[in-house]
């Protein structure tokens, strides 16, 4: 501690070179740090409270492919499930397709279950009995209705791509969600029987389910997908959170790209920091043997450096994580690909993570310069010249 | 006669620099007693620094032996030679090389920062000594914003401050006007009188090198005999 005062003066030296590096450690400490926020979130986080009950069957082979509607009285059967729900995934163009902002989630499925499969929603209760009697009506979120600007009753149209007809659809009521995206248009499934009545492409997208106990939710995937593996449909049941997972596979590895992304901003930064500390430490070597006549010793001197270069890190690294939340606040705003990212944060793991790297950056980066300085002889050093 | 503090027997130091082999000094013997006030004299490149710098112990001779207050200088370790440095050596250089980040109470508390005095005491004594140079109203001030003679009484308060048995000044007022030399000329006298301090100074300036009490000259190495100097000196001084 009694040389922190020297560490905090060598730091402010040359001030627009600590600051640039600060803003540098700090700007790729952000980008890490959301980067890590986003991995926590996907791979290591647990999920919310609500979808820690709820399973989705899908094909195995594909979710492109689709399942025989019949398979939902089968699934309910199992032991612990408490509900089904038929999910058929509609797609359609809304106005223009080419305006991302026009994108979201366009979901048929059974109105009378849904609510009871997302416990989570909260809907007035006239709004959910309209939703259920009338098959030409839908709900929306209420972050989906502030972006479009939907009140109940409006009308709405979604052309079909996936499926040979339009979608014309009546807002019967507008949900809220405390733990999970709202930004999903559920459609009544009944819309799509009407349309598909007698035809094979009927059939179910996915199936979600609700357990009665989240304990109970490997056994269950493991009996439904008994059930259906030797029939010509088998099926891949998995909880939500997995699903909702699996769903950004179609990106590509997801978890490999992402520390891909880490390890390249990683050595990134500490290319720019050792750049940084090798100019600060050669501007220094006479002081360093003026140090050294003095009485201070190498490993004074080589604490005293790497000091240096672990608060530049640190300071870096605190500040960037600071803008990393921010950002990870303005993903929590923005539009949902998976409910992980409405709850993306940069939790105290990560927190705790990250400045260590910064910490081990720092020292790193300054590890072969301050000991090529601490270890010069005095004389050679008092005569250095840069 | 008082105690002999810096004693060299045959004290030899070569070294080679790019393809030339050098001998910076070469047998040199020297008794240096308490209390004394030597002027080591000699041309560029004579050796005198080296000397200098092989009594405290910042260099290692490459033959010869180097005893300073009772220490075999050649026998310590490294970790030994600082420890031993920050006690009994206060170092004076040409150039001041203070920190430039660091104000003047700052720069002259650094070497107590390695003793295991208090910050209280350590401030007390670092004002103390800058007082004694005759700097207490300039604790706050940082290097460039003090004269050259200024800077250099901050060196000298620095070397001083944990009160060393020796005090080693390598050209010290090489840098400076006649008036500022002259001032530090005059503080280095009374550290030797009126405080003790046996000091050693390497200065090529005979104005400067009459404040000492003894004056021993270096010339191509070698030592020369007490009383005599180089001949092409005689008539510079003369």
């Amino acid at each position: 501690m009694r040389y922190l005062p020297l560490i905090v003066k060598n730091c402010l030296r040359n001030r627009r070179r600590s600051l640039l590096t600060i803003a540098s450690l700090a700007i790729s400490l952000c980008l890490l740090g959301v980067m890590m926020a986003l991995y926590y979130a996907l791979f290591l986080g647990a999920p919310a409270k609500s979808q820690a009950r709820r399973l989705v069957t899908r094909h195995k082979v594909s979710i492109v492919f689709q399942m025989p509607i019949y398979y939902r009285d089968q699934i309910r059967n199992v032991k612990g499930v408490e509900e089904v729900a038929i999910w058929q995934w509609y797609g359609g163009v809304y106005k223009d397709s080419r305006d991302q902002r026009n994108f979201f989630p366009r979901i048929g499925v059974e109105a009378d279950k849904l609510f009871k499969v997302y416990g989570e929603y909260s809907i007035p209760e006239d709004q959910k009995k309209a939703f259920i009697q009338d098959p030409a009506s839908c709900v929306v979120g209420k972050a989906l209705a502030d972006r479009f600007g939907f009140k109940v009753g409006d009308k709405i149209l979604i052309k079909g791509d996936i499926f040979p007809f339009d979608l014309d659809l009546t807002i019967r009521g507008i949900y809220t969600s405390s733990e999970t995206s709202d930004e999903t248009l559920w459609f009544n499934f009944k819309y799509l029987e009407n349309a598909l009545r007698n035809s094979s492409r009927l059939a179910a997208g996915t199936f979600t389910m609700l357990a009665n106990d989240p304990a109970e939710v490997p056994r269950i995937a493991r009996e439904i997908d008994a059930l259906f593996a030797n029939a010509p449909t088998p099926t891949h049941t998995e909880s939500e959170y997995a699903f909702g997972v699996s769903f950004l596979s179609f990106l590509g590895n997801i978890k490999v790209i992402l520390m891909s992304i880490c390890g390249a901003v990683t050595f990134t930064i500490l290319l720019i920091s050792a750049n940084t500390m090798a100019m600060s430490v050669r501007e220094r070597v006479r002081e360093v043997g003026v140090l050294k006549t003095l009485g201070f010793q190498q490993t004074t001197i080589l604490g005293m450096i790497l000091g240096e270069s672990a608060v530049i890190a640190l300071i870096g690294g605190a500040i960037g994580l600071a803008i990393a939340e921010l950002l990870c606040g303005v993903i929590r705003q923005g539009p949902a690909i998976v409910d992980q990212t409405k709850t993306l944060t940069l939790q105290p793991p990560v927190i705790a993570l990250l400045l260590g790297i910064a910490m081990v950056i720092g020292m790193a980066s300054a590890v072969v310069p301050a000991w090529n300085a601490a270890r010069t002889n005095i004389i050679d050093a008092l005569r250095f010249t840069d | 006669m008082s105690e002999v503090v810096i004693k060299t027997r045959k004290l030899t130091k070569e070294y080679v620099r790019d393809e030339f082999h050098v001998v910076a000094l070469r047998d040199a013997d020297i008794e240096i007693h308490r209390g004394e006030f030597v002027a080591l004299m000699g041309p560029s490149g004579s050796g005198k620094s080296t000397l200098l710098h092989l009594a405290a112990a910042m260099d290692r001779p490459t033959k010869g032996e180097i005893e300073v207050l009772g220490s075999k200088l050649n026998t310590l370790s490294d970790g030994d030679i600082a420890r031993w440095r920050n006690r009994h050596v206060g170092f004076v250089f040409q150039s001041f090389n203070l920190i430039p980040v660091l104000t003047a109470l700052e720069n002259v508390e650094l070497p107590l920062k390695l003793t295991h005095l208090k910050k209280a005491e350590r401030i007390a004594h670092a004002t103390t000594a800058l007082k004694l140079v005759g700097l207490g109203d300039r604790l706050g001030h940082y290097p460039r914003q003090l004269s050259g003679g200024q800077e250099q009484r901050v060196a000298i308060a620095r070397a001083i401050v944990t009160d060393p048995d020796i005090l080693l000044c390598d050209e010290p007022t090489g840098n400076l006007d006649s008036k500022s030399a002259s001032e530090v000329l005059s503080l280095l006298s009374t550290l030797n009188k009126e405080h003790g301090k046996t000091i050693v100074m390497v200065t090529h300036d005979p104005h400067a090198a009459h404040y000492a009490s003894k004056v021993r000259y270096i010339d191509k190495g070698e030592l020369l005999t007490e009383g005599t100097m180089p001949e092409d000196w005689k008539s510079m001084s003369a």
